[in-house]
Order: structure tokens, then C-alpha cells, then sequence
């Protein structure tokens, strides 16, 4: 599975981070690092809570990416 | 909701009859003080009609607003700064000017100069850091409520002082004057204009001083950080420090203690998941979401930069447009059942702190006294109800509150 990030989209509401943090990295001011994520087979529950948490809908799940 | 008969105020020319509604969030049912009220959902009520329609009275002011009630168009509204202006000297209009409050009331790329400033102070990782003195005042006071009896007024014994305690310890104040504080914040945010000025004055005079203060000694707190702070290798004028201490004061105020109210007297009244919560605290995070998205306190207002048609109603430059965050957050269309609160609720991308650059800069402050509130009220207090006899108010407005809670135990 890969986590398309739309990073201008991105304000820090960190829910993301909240679910899966160590599938999502947050920068000091608390809003996600650029670039697509790729999510290890193990995390990908998580990581797809996180996605459907965000406020402004600025992660989508790709879940035709192989990890 | 009727059509418009009763409203008094003239609607402008460019909006049709039949997209005016009569509510309003400061008059409608629900919205004044009202005994056992159920603001939430007494608003949530707009899903029946249209989805955006204009509401003749719905500032403190009395004037007319757009209302968005769709959480998908809320979204569009507030994620688009160029069009919906978020300059509107909400807190300097009760002086008679303009100044914004800092970094609310400005717009990109002003307001991300500003954010980018404060957003260190409060992002999730130094929340974290924060965490043990919120608990440790959550633990105090609500020790002090189970040893002196078996029932109290969770506003006035827990809510308040617990909120505006750990706000005014991040800026770095004493509380001695924690009530003194609060009462500005209500004549601010629900008195009537004659006191919202005085409070106004009183708050910008109680900044000013501190900024002063703190440039003379400083003292490694909030304000020092603000005085000392540079932005595009300047110093911050005076005006901007007020405009950034006036609006961490008064945000601070009491929006937490609002929902830690709505929040217990939930559980007071649903037994049931107040059994469930309480044997399952690793369950209040995600719960803590749940009530964020059902009893929200807070609306955002904006300003049309130009003239705009969104979905069908003619948005002219200057107009008003009010996106209410228990309004979206009870959009059928995003949340399943969504006037049931469920505390196991997944996936909840509620706009509590609403959307778009102006995302509540607090949020992450916020949302941990709320789970450290419930965490150590729920370990520490057995199954408690609303006291027989006793009625919470509860009130609409520009920010929802509860005035009372008062609750008892065996």
C-alpha cells in the first residue's frame, strides 16, 4: 500500500501522526514531511486510519502499490 | 426551520428569497441559555434544508451571514483564503477598530509568516513534553472535589480551573487571577456591547503591560518568546505582539472548558458508555475524538473577497460567510448516524478545529487536556449522574458553552 501525500493540503492537524506514528513523519511545526509514503504490509491498518482521519483529505490510499 | 417571516434586518438585494432561512446561532431555539438544551443538536437540524442559505441574523451583532452547511463545502470555503477573507477585526471591532488578532485574522501570506513563528510552540511533539504538569493539575483538582464529598459543579470545581490553569501556565502567568481572567472572557464572548468593550479594554491593557514587562525583563515564557521574536529579520511591532497575546489570551479562555463540560455531562447522562469509557481508558483518545466531533464550540467565520457563486447562491464581495463546526460535524453525507454519538468511532475526520491554514494552533494543546480530563476524572470519580434537581444550561453564540454542570456520586 502507498499513502499519496498532498502536502500543500497538509495543516498540521497531525491525525495521521496520531494513529500510525511511525508511518507518519511530522516536521517541527507539526505538519507532514513531503512525499509519497510507502506502508509495510504490518502497518497498513493503521496507516489507512490515519489517511481516512485527516481533516482536509490531503492523504489518499493507493492500494494498488505492492509494499 | 421557517422561512424568512420574522426577520427584521434587510437582506440584501443579491440574495433570493427563497435561500433565506430564519437561524441564526445567537436566537434560534437552542441558542439562548436554555435549561437541559441540547445545542448541538438543535443546530444540526440545517441537514433538512439546503445546503448553503443565508441567515439574516447571525453575528453578536445582528447581521446576516451565508451558512455552509455541508462539511464538504466548509472544506472548500475555508481552504480557500483568497476568496474567503479571514480578516474581520472580530476582537478589535468591540473598540472600534481594526487591528487583527495575530495569526486568526490574517490571511496568506501574512498569516503563514506568523504561523510558521508559533507553530513550534505548539505542535503535537511539544505538547507531549507538557503533558505531566497537565496531569498533575488534572490529578490535584480532582482530588480535592472526591475528598470534600460526593457531588460538585464540574465548571466551576474542574472544567475552568483546570483549562485556564495549564493555558495560563503555557503563557507563563500565574493563576491568582485565574477568575478574574474568565470573567473577561465571558463578558467578551456573551455580554452585551457596553461589557464586551470594557472586557476588550481590559484584556489589551493586561497585554500591553505584559509585553512591556517582558521586554524589560525577560523571563523565557510565552510573551518573552513573542517580544523577542523576530519575523523576516525584524522585530514584531507592538501591534502585532498584541495582536498575538490578545489572541492566545482569549482563545485560551475557555473553548477547553466548554467541551470538557459538554463531554461529562455526556457520560453523565449515557451511563452506559460512561461504564464502557471507564473500563477501557485506552479507548478515551479515540472516544475523545468522537465527542470533539459531536459537541464542537466553535464557528468560523469569513468574508467574501470577491464576488463568488458557490453551489448555487450568488456570494457577493463583502459578505459574510459562517462555517459552523457542530453544523459539519453532523453531516450526514461524512458521518454515519451522525447525531449518535459513538464512542468507537474510526476514521473521524471531524473539523472540530476546523479547516484550511487557520486549523486551531491550540488544537494539539487541546486535545490532550481533554483526554487527561476524562483519563483522570473516570480513574477517580465512580459513576456519577446530573445531581437531581439541578439543570446544566447550556448556549449557542459565537463559541458553544455549558454554564453548570452539577454532578453527584455514591
Amino acid at each position: 500500500m502507498r499513502i499519496i501525500v498532498d502536502k500543500a493540503k497538509c495543516q498540521g492537524h497531525a491525525r495521521c501522526w496520531a494513529h500510525a506514528p511511525d508511518v507518519f513523519t511530522l516536521d517541527d511545526e507539526g505538519y507532514i514531511l513531503p512525499g509519497d509514503i510507502k506502508v509495510a504490509m504490518g502497518d497498513e491498518l493503521l496507516a489507512a486510519r490515519g489517511a481516512r482521519s485527516c481533516p482536509e483529505r490531503a492523504l489518499e490510499i493507493d492500494g494498488t502499490a505492492g509494499p | 426551520m421557517k422561512k424568512n417571516e420574522v426577520a427584521s434586518s434587510p437582506v440584501p438585494d443579491h440574495v433570493p428569497p427563497e435561500l433565506v432561512r430564519d437561524f441564526s446561532l445567537f436566537t434560534s431555539p437552542g441558542m439562548p441559555p436554555t435549561v437541559n438544551g441540547d445545542p448541538h443538536a438543535a443546530v444540526a437540524c440545517v441537514h433538512a434544508g439546503p445546503p448553503i442559505f443565508y441567515a439574516p441574523h447571525n453575528t453578536r451583532d445582528g447581521r446576516g451571514t451565508w451558512v455552509i452547511t455541508r462539511a464538504r463545502d466548509q472544506r472548500r470555503v475555508l481552504q480557500d483564503t483568497e476568496t474567503f477573507s479571514s480578516h474581520r477585526s472580530i476582537f478589535a471591532s468591540a473598540l472600534g477598530e481594526t487591528w487583527p488578532m495575530i495569526s486568526l485574522e490574517l490571511d496568506p501570506p501574512a498569516h503563514c509568516v506568523f504561523r510558521s513563528l508559533l507553530n513550534p510552540l505548539f505542535s503535537p511533539q511539544r505538547v507531549t513534553a507538557l503533558e505531566p504538569a497537565v496531569r498533575e493539575r488534572a490529578i490535584a483538582l480532582i482530588d480535592r472535589i472526591a475528598a470534600s464529598g460526593t457531588s460538585c459543579d464540574v465548571m466551576k470545581d474542574f472544567a475552568f480551573p483546570f483549562a485556564v490553569n495549564i493555558f495560563l501556565r503555557f503563557l507563563g502567568l500565574s493563576d491568582h487571577r485565574l477568575d478574574i481572567f474568565v470573567g473577561w472572557g465571558k463578558d467578551l464572548l456573551h455580554g452585551e456591547p457596553v461589557k464586551r468593550s470594557a472586557a476588550a479594554q481590559k484584556i489589551v491593557s493586561f497585554i500591553d503591560d505584559l509585553a512591556a514587562l517582558r521586554r524589560k525583563v525577560p523571563v523565557g515564557d510565552f510573551m518573552t518568546f513573542v517580544v523577542q521574536a523576530k519575523v523576516e529579520g525584524r522585530p514584531l511591532t507592538d501591534k502585532e505582539v498584541r495582536g498575538i497575546g490578545v489572541l492566545v489570551f482569549v482563545a485560551g479562555l475557555d473553548t477547553v472548558a466548554a467541551a470538557i463540560g459538554f463531554d461529562l455531562s455526556y457520560l453523565a447522562r449515557n451511563p452506559k458508555d460512561q461504564e464502557w469509557l471507564r473500563s477501557k481508558p485506552e479507548r478515551i483518545v479515540l472516544a475523545a475524538e468522537e465527542l470533539l466531533r459531536a459537541f464542537p464550540t466553535v464557528q468560523m467565520l469569513r468574508v467574501a473577497t470577491k464576488d463568488i457563486d458557490f453551489e448555487g447562491a450568488p456570494i457577493r464581495k463583502g459578505d459574510y460567510i459562517s462555517c459552523a463546526t457542530m453544523i459539519a460535524n453532523r453531516d450526514p453525507a461524512e458521518f454515519a448516524c451522525p447525531d449518535t454519538v459513538d464512542l468507537a468511532r474510526e476514521e473521524n475526520s471531524h473539523s472540530a478545529f476546523a479547516n484550511g491554514p487557520h486549523r486551531c494552533l491550540g488544537s494539539h494543546l487541546a486535545r490532550r487536556e481533554i483526554v487527561i480530563g476524562l483519563e483522570e476524572w473516570l480513574a477517580r470519580i465512580p459513576a456519577f449522574r446530573i445531581k437531581e434537581g439541578t439543570a446544566p444550561i447550556t448556549h449557542g453564540g459565537h463559541v458553544f458553552g455549558i454554564e453548570n454542570l452539577i454532578l453527584d456520586w455514591c
